[in-house]
């Protein structure tokens, strides 16, 4: 039954969290350019209208099934994304003894979702977008393992129900700040964001959206931000105690405090520089990798000494 | 019902514009997109009207008829200030300063069926007809290379930076892409994104240059900083620059202070685009010294001090990766570019037509005629 009320509010999470995402996608950049924030609300409104009257173009021999089917991946690994995650004690839609994995297969799997609307345009700009995303998205998947791990190795479980109850004592993200911040670097990878939008950035023309445009365009900016909601909750869970939480109902508590993710991802994508992808890939092989994985020890360490 | 509320929406929203920028004009299209009622397209097919902002040359012509006919319909095109091609039959033209309220209209029209969509300019066929070669008639050899029906194929060949042989692709990208300066048009060979070779097809267009250092260095900066993916800062500078030039005194303690906690200095690789021994973290520098209100005086742009003889752009972009020639290319004023991308004598200049003669029959397609293959890259004309 609780199964089933997941099942039901899951959408609805989605559907909220992508109008919030999208506000705050015109809200922060307003608020860093110090101009009003009149715009903020009607814009999103007003723009996707436009791209779903807009004529869906093409190139010459494009993949057409892959691209169609690329932002339906996108948005689905989404949506699969945010089913492990527990909406309130025992309200998940997808229980499962290692939620934790099935996450971390969606974000593995992002990687050719992202790929594939590159490759699929048979254009240059938009396949030098799709390999770049494929060299920065996989050591930033590999380094969010390590993170993962360290995150479940306290609740001695893959379950995120059970990562969550075992932060009642102390949340993640006192155990592990460095392990919170490395996560949502995480984020913005996965949702083409800002520092870590290497997919679709301006010196490319868009990347792999340079050749698209209408009901094409709609769907992937919403995958887009399908993705950025589904992060945050999973950040929310694992670091920030998911539904935890004193007085208000679990489910709100859950919500706020993907809110608060979310805005936090949101502004950083803002407000931060974007590395050009070689810079990038040093400062992840050879300084964040290495520092998740000895944060990944520190946390054994610390459970096998006082766990 | 719902088609007609849809469509009151879209009437409602920004107009998205693919700004072609010729002579004199890059300013005033800068100035142009801090309206909200417009959105910059920065690629065509994300353009329903295309704003030909200013004269052109007479070779950008044939750019400027493919990127028409890549946008997709409803579409329209609006000459500001521009000598319409001959091509466009009852071109739309506008002389005054201000075309938001033309641009508005237009996109209005285009949404509620008044205004017809804009046809295509050229004929949709392969550039050149069918000229294979190999095993198979598919181009260059085995199943790689060549030029089939004028389309470039790419083909292995040796990389610069690590002796891998990848694939080799070469595309002119310009005149009118975004984030090149306008009329910039290369011929570049990338392996994966890096720049094996660079050719000069056609040199930036002569801009005018603000005499106010300060607002010289924050229009600089707003070109820069999309590249870092600080679009918002960007629209910051340039509103800041807007505000100077009309005599309006502003702080710019803000703005100095949001750069250096996005970090944009440190994002950018040292000992890249090094020019008499100034790299772009160098130059980029300078600019924001030239913010500081509390040293005047401090700005010195490099065109200003050297005649930059020997020193050529193409150069400077071989063997750099994609990202990394896009910062160099816009770390320089529209002056040091066009010393930096000279016209040659007629030799070169001979040589120069060979090389777009030869593009033309690879890469004609990109435009000829549909939307195609248009590579949204170059988008050819991009």
């Amino acid at each position: 039954m609780t199964q089933v009320l997941a099942t039901l509010v899951l959408p609805l999470v989605l559907l909220g969290g992508i109008a919030l995402a999208a506000v705050l996608d015109r809200a922060v950049p307003a608020l860093v350019a110090g101009r009003s924030l009149k715009a903020s609300f009607v814009g999103p409104i007003t723009v996707a209208s436009s791209w779903a009257v807009a004529q869906t173009g093409g190139t010459e021999h494009p993949d057409k099934v892959n691209w169609i089917l690329a932002p339906i991946l996108y948005f689905t690994l989404a949506a699969i994304g945010l089913s492990v995650v527990p909406f309130a004690p025992g309200v998940v839609a997808a229980d499962l003894d290692s939620g934790i994995v099935l996450w971390g297969a969606c974000e593995s799997l992002t990687v050719v979702a992202v790929f594939l609307h590159g490759w699929s345009a048979n254009s240059p700009l938009p396949l030098i977008g799709a390999y770049r995303y494929v060299a920065i998205g996989l050591p930033a998947m590999l380094l969010s393992m390590f993170v993962l791990i360290a995150a479940a190795l306290p609740a001695q479980s893959l379950a995120v129900t059970d990562i969550v109850e075992a932060q009642r004592s102390v949340w993640n993200i006192v155990r592990q700040p460095a392990g919170f911040v490395l996560f949502l670097m995480l984020g913005l990878s996965l949702s083409l964001r800002g520092p870590f939008d290497y997919a679709d950035p301006y010196d490319l023309v868009g990347g792999t959206t340079a050749e698209i445009s209408g009901t094409a365009r709609l769907t992937w900016w919403l995958a887009r931000l399908a993705m950025l909601v589904s992060v945050s909750a999973m950040t929310a869970t694992v670091f920030l105690g998911g539904y935890l939480g004193p007085v208000l109902p679990g489910f709100v508590w859950l919500v706020l405090k993907t809110s608060l993710v979310l805005v936090v991802l949101v502004c950083a994508g803002e407000v931060f520089a974007r590395l050009p992808p070689d810079r990038m890939m040093n400062l992840i092989w050879l300084a964040l990798l290495p520092l998740s994985f000895l944060m990944l020890v520190a946390v054994g360490v610390e459970l096998l000494l006082w766990g | 019902m719902a088609i007609a509320l849809l469509r009151r929406l879209a009437g409602a929203a920004p107009v998205p514009v693919f700004a072609a920028i010729g002579t004199g004009m890059r300013a005033a299209a800068d100035d142009l997109f801090l309206d909200r009622r417009l959105t910059r397209a920065n690629s065509i097919r994300h353009a329903r009207i295309l704003l030909v902002a200013g004269p052109v040359r007479e070779a950008d012509q044939d750019d400027i008829h493919r990127l028409h006919d890549q946008m997709l319909h409803p579409r329209a095109t609006l000459w500001w200030k521009a000598n319409a091609g001959p091509d466009f039959a009852e071109p739309t033209t506008w002389d005054e300063d201000d075309p938001v309220a033309a641009l508005e209209a237009i996109h209005r029209a285009l949404i509620d069926g008044t205004r017809d969509s804009e046809p295509d300019t050229l004929p949709n066929e392969p550039p050149n007809p069918w000229r294979g070669k190999g095993d198979y008639g598919q181009g260059g050899e085995g199943m790689m290379g060549g030029t089939p029906y004028g389309r470039p194929m790419a083909m292995t060949d040796d990389d610069l930076r690590d002796g891998l042989a990848l694939d080799a692709y070469t595309a002119p990208f310009g005149p009118f892409l975004p984030m090149l300066p306008p009329g910039l048009k290369l011929s570049v060979t990338l392996q994966g994104d890096v720049i094996q070779t660079a050719e000069l097809l056609r040199p930036p267009f002569p801009q005018a240059k603000s005499a106010d250092g300060t607002v010289h260095a924050l229009r600089a900066l707003a070109r820069f900083l999309p590249i870092l993916g600080l679009d918002a800062h960007a629209v910051r500078c340039l509103d800041a620059a807007r505000f100077l030039s009309a005599g309006t005194p502003i702080e710019l303690t803000k703005i100095r202070q949001l750069l250096r906690w996005s970090g944009a200095l440190a994002a950018i690789p040292p000992g890249i685009g090094v020019i008499e021994g100034a790299d772009v973290r160098i130059r980029v520098e300078r600019w924001l010294a030239a913010l500081d209100e509390s040293q005047p005086g401090t700005f010195e742009d490099s065109a200003t001090t050297s005649p930059l003889k020997s020193a050529r752009l193409v150069d400077l972009l071989r063997g750099r990766e994609w990202s990394e020639a896009i910062l160099i290319a816009n770390s320089f004023d529209t002056e040091t570019m066009i010393a930096l991308a000279p016209v040659e004598a007629e030799d070169a200049e001979a040589d120069d037509r060979d090389i777009e003669d030869e593009n033309r029959m690879d890469h004609e397609g990109h435009g000829a005629g549909h939307p195609p293959e248009a590579h949204a890259h170059g988008a050819p004309g991009a």
